[in-house]
């Protein structure tokens, strides 16, 4: 049985109040109660205050460059298909510098997790606005509010071929883990987008702006309906955000596709030595 | 004596490359050696394709200047290709297409009342040209029609014996109405048993030799065969594939999957290396192994796709932001292409640090006949050397594993995840030794001077001197270069042969230098010549600058054009 403290690294350097804290605490908790130990698991993280979390979470890990984690993760997956990768990313992370990893991660199915703390701005680099940011907001980089329309990660991921995507919220602790170890157990690739307040930089959403619009799907919503989902998924247009699993779908995932690591991981194979199969080819 | 060029040209899109490996192929089994390049525009319609193959009963590795069989599908051929003939010329045409008016020996094949006769496709006038080729050659017609039961025999009997059709016909044409022409170039003869292989394919080779079991790519011209050889071989040898989405992608997928503990690589060339140099720098810190194949093309930006150039090797050298380490190597010819991406794949796990493999267009794409044998000692011989891999760990007392461990070489003990009783991460920030996070002063300095070590450890122990081709003592004049220039530097000391006594100091690894070892070939009066296919004589600065040593005399080339033996020769001042 594994703890809290087995998963424990160095104090959090989080701001007081900073929606992190909670995630931090969730993504521990679900590891625990799927008793996972920090050798069972790696994790890459982004860069940014989510980022961060690296050495505050013990497991293998690579904290990896701004937007790139992604592609580490689906890497390591395909070298060792037996170990749960998770990834630790922001939103301008996740949705901004590394958008275009993220669709085609979705596309191929891959078997990672995305755990994206999404606080529509970027704290770490004080408070510039991300591609998450509502149209109109005004931050340091867009001082007469932010142009473009604002990303919409549910609906991005489940028209890109995702086959899990949830929502969650920094606030409710039970449900993070709840969520997340459903994504752990789902077969594919896995989005949990968690909505969660930066307390320093923006004002705008809040815990009290989050808790007067976040909802819990109804038990009878129907996940595995495509449609609904994204019809779901654009209610954050009218500033609802539903939390919970919003679409899940069972598929192959982009290793299952691979014969070469059906009975033994890549990692694991013995060194291939019948070289006469391919130098044939040449003669 | 046999030494020979045949030519082939036609319309981009109407199987000219397919056309010129068979000759290749078919040349090689009859016991010659073959050498030869492919011409092609940026496009896959509409252009001119031209592939010309140099045989020889010797070892041959460069271009000939002349065309002794030029085969002209089409007129291009012959007004775009007529410089290269001589008044012993052999051209192959039709003279229902278009008339031919030089002083050649002029080979009427009636490819279009062929073609309309026995009721074929514009294609098929390929295989006609290959049965008339063989004839003219002097070669028995065997190993065309293996070569297209080889290619058909998946298709059934009837296509077989369709595509057989043609190839006799172009075949029996010849021996009916130029019996006289007929050579003895390409008579069968013993010989022992050889490959025919390009760069990208001996890269793709040396890495399955060295169990690399990843690779990740998003394809460019030159390099794009390296992913489809690979990827064509994926399931056979029990490696995986990916192409990515960008090169961010690729080289990102590619350290992940080393991070996990199987050897990986990704190949480009220059512009998609551009995106790439950003995780460069992420593999240089946190000490991650990767090999990174680049095969030039002529830059900057789009540049020139399908022709060759060598510049790229500073780029190489200095890509990355910040001070890491990286070791950049590059192959002169086939075998050494073999040779030097199983010892990339070492050096990168001994060293943990990047290895960049440079090859450029006409290295990557060109064909090499090589002996078979070669290929066959260098795969038993090749010894996995995984320098400081952890894969198993008996003493399970304490969790921490200090990834970043400061050692006397450099070179920190490197866990697999997964093993049980550990774990560790590898960071993009400065970090300590267990790999934690870290802007202290004192175990910054540290960990840059642990990462410098692993360069003086890797001069000291496994940087390899330049080769010499030629007397160095004895010599006049030393030409000084890199890659794929060898064939042809060595050919023209050939030539000059009676003018001046040459010497040839040819690099493999590029960077870092070792000052003292290169400043012992640099003895005494001589007339140093540096010979590079770019326009800025990149490897010369890189010269200078690791060991102050400054070539003045240069002959450079860099209209997308490969260095030949007859440029040099040209731009050599008596």
């Amino acid at each position: 049985m594994s703890t809290i403290q087995d998963f424990t690294g160095y104090s959090p350097t989080w701001c007081p109040g900073c929606g992190d804290h909670g995630i931090g605490i969730a993504i521990k908790q679900a590891l625990v109660q799927m008793n996972l130990t920090p050798s069972d698991l790696a994790v890459v993280f982004g860069i940014g205050c989510s980022g961060n979390m690296n050495d505050f979470l013990n497991a293998y890990a690579i904290h990896s460059l701004h937007g790139r984690a992604l592609p580490n993760a689906i890497g390591i997956k395909l070298a060792n298909h037996r170990l749960p990768v998770i990834t630790v990313v922001g939103d301008g992370d996740c949705y901004g510098e590394g958008g275009n990893h993220f669709i085609h991660a979705c596309r191929g199915n891959h078997d990672i997790k995305v755990l994206v703390h999404d606080n529509g701005v970027y704290g770490l680099t004080t408070g510039q606005s991300a591609p998450t940011a509502k149209q109109g907001y005004k931050s340091k980089s867009t001082p007469s509010g932010i142009i473009e329309t604002s990303i919409n990660p549910l609906a991005l991921a489940i028209s890109s071929g995702a086959t899990f995507v949830a929502q969650s919220f920094a606030g409710d602790p039970a449900h993070m883990i709840q969520t997340i170890k459903a994504a752990m157990n789902h077969k594919g690739f896995a989005l949990v987008n968690v909505l969660q307040p930066c307390v320093t930089f923006n004002k705008i959403n809040t815990y009290q702006y989050y808790l007067q619009r976040v909802y819990k799907l109804d038990e009878g919503y129907k996940k595995d309906d495509f449609e609904s989902a994204i019809i779901k998924s654009l209610e954050v247009n009218e500033e609802k955000f539903p939390i919970g699993i919003i679409y899940q779908a069972q598929k192959l995932s982009y290793h299952d596709h691979l014969p070469q690591i059906k009975s033994e991981s890549l990692v694991a194979k013995n060194r291939f030595i019948e070289f006469d199969k391919i130098i044939k080819d040449f003669i | 004596m046999t030494d020979f060029t045949w030519k082939i040209g036609g319309e981009a899109g109407f199987g000219i490359m397919t056309t010129g490996l068979a000759f290749s192929k078919i040349a090689t089994r009859l016991g010659y050696q073959i050498f030869d390049y492919i011409e092609y525009p940026s496009l896959i319609r509409g252009g001119h394709n031209a592939y010309e193959v140099h045989v020889s009963d010797k070892n041959v590795s460069h271009l000939s200047p002349v065309t002794d069989v030029l085969v002209c599908l089409n007129k291009e051929t012959y007004t775009k290709h007529q410089s290269s003939l001589t008044n012993k010329s052999y051209v192959i045409y039709d003279e229902q297409e278009f008339t031919v008016d030089g002083d050649y020996i002029k080979i009427n094949i009636p490819f279009k009342k062929i073609l309309t006769d026995l009721k074929g496709q514009m294609i098929m006038k390929n295989t006609i040209a290959l049965g008339a080729s063989l004839s003219i050659l002097g070669a028995e017609i065997d190993e065309l029609i293996k070569i297209l039961e080889e290619q058909f025999s998946r298709k059934g009997e009837a296509i077989v014996n369709f595509n057989k059709n043609f190839a006799s016909s172009g075949y029996d044409h010849i021996k009916n109405n130029y019996s006289n022409k007929i050579l003895k170039f390409l008579t069968k003869r013993e010989s022992t048993k050889s490959l025919v292989m390009t760069g990208n394919e001996a890269f793709s080779l040396g890495s399955v030799i060295a169990d690399s079991r990843f690779y990740c790519a998003y394809p460019m011209t030159p390099s794009s065969t390296v992913l489809t050889t690979m990827a064509s071989w994926a399931e056979k040898v029990g490696m995986v594939v990916r192409h990515a989405e960008d090169e961010i992608a690729a080289i990102n997928t590619s350290i992940g999957a080393s991070f996990a503990g199987v050897r990986a690589s990704v190949g480009t060339s220059g512009g998609g290396f551009a995106l790439m140099v950003e995780s460069l720098s992420f593999a240089g810190i946190t000490e991650i192994p990767i090999v990174v194949f680049i095969a030039q093309r002529p830059g900057p930006a789009t540049g020139m796709p399908t022709w060759t150039e060598q510049g790229d090797l500073l780029f190489a050298v200095h890509a990355g932001h910040g001070e890491f380490q990286k070791i950049v190597l590059s192959a002169s010819d086939i075998e050494e292409m073999i040779e030097i991406t199983g010892e990339a794949y070492n050096l990168a796990e001994i060293y943990q640090m990047p290895v960049i493999v440079m090859s450029d267009m006409y290295l990557s794409e060109g064909h090499k006949s090589i002996s078979k044998k070669f290929t066959d000692d260098f795969a038993k011989n090749y010894k996995v050397n995984n320098g400081k891999l952890v894969d198993k760990i008996s003493n399970r007392k304490s969790q921490i594993f200090n990834r970043y461990l400061l050692t006397e070489d450099g070179v920190s003990p490197r866990l697999i995840p997964g093993i049980q009783g550990y774990f560790y991460q590898a960071n993009s920030y400065e970090h300590l030794e267990d790999g934690h996070t870290t802007e202290e002063a004192s175990p910054r300095l540290d960990q840059v001077d642990k990462r410098a070590r692993k360069w003086a450890t890797y001069l000291k122990t496994d940087f390899k001197q330049p080769k010499v081709y030629g007397d160095l003592d004895k010599a006049e004049t030393v030409f000084i270069s890199w890659g794929s220039n060898k064939g042809a530097i060595i050919e023209a000391q050939r030539q000059l042969n009676n003018k001046t006594k040459t010497a040839f100091i040819n690099f493999t690894h590029l960077y870092p230098l070792n000052k003292d070892i290169i400043l012992s070939f640099f003895k005494g009066k001589k007339r140093y010549i540096l010979v590079e296919n770019n326009s800025w004589g990149q490897f010369g600065k890189l010269l200078l600058q690791e060991t102050g040593i400054e070539i003045k005399e240069k002959i450079l080339r860099y209209d997308g054009r490969t260095i030949t033996p007859e440029y040099i020769i040209k731009n050599f001042k008596f």
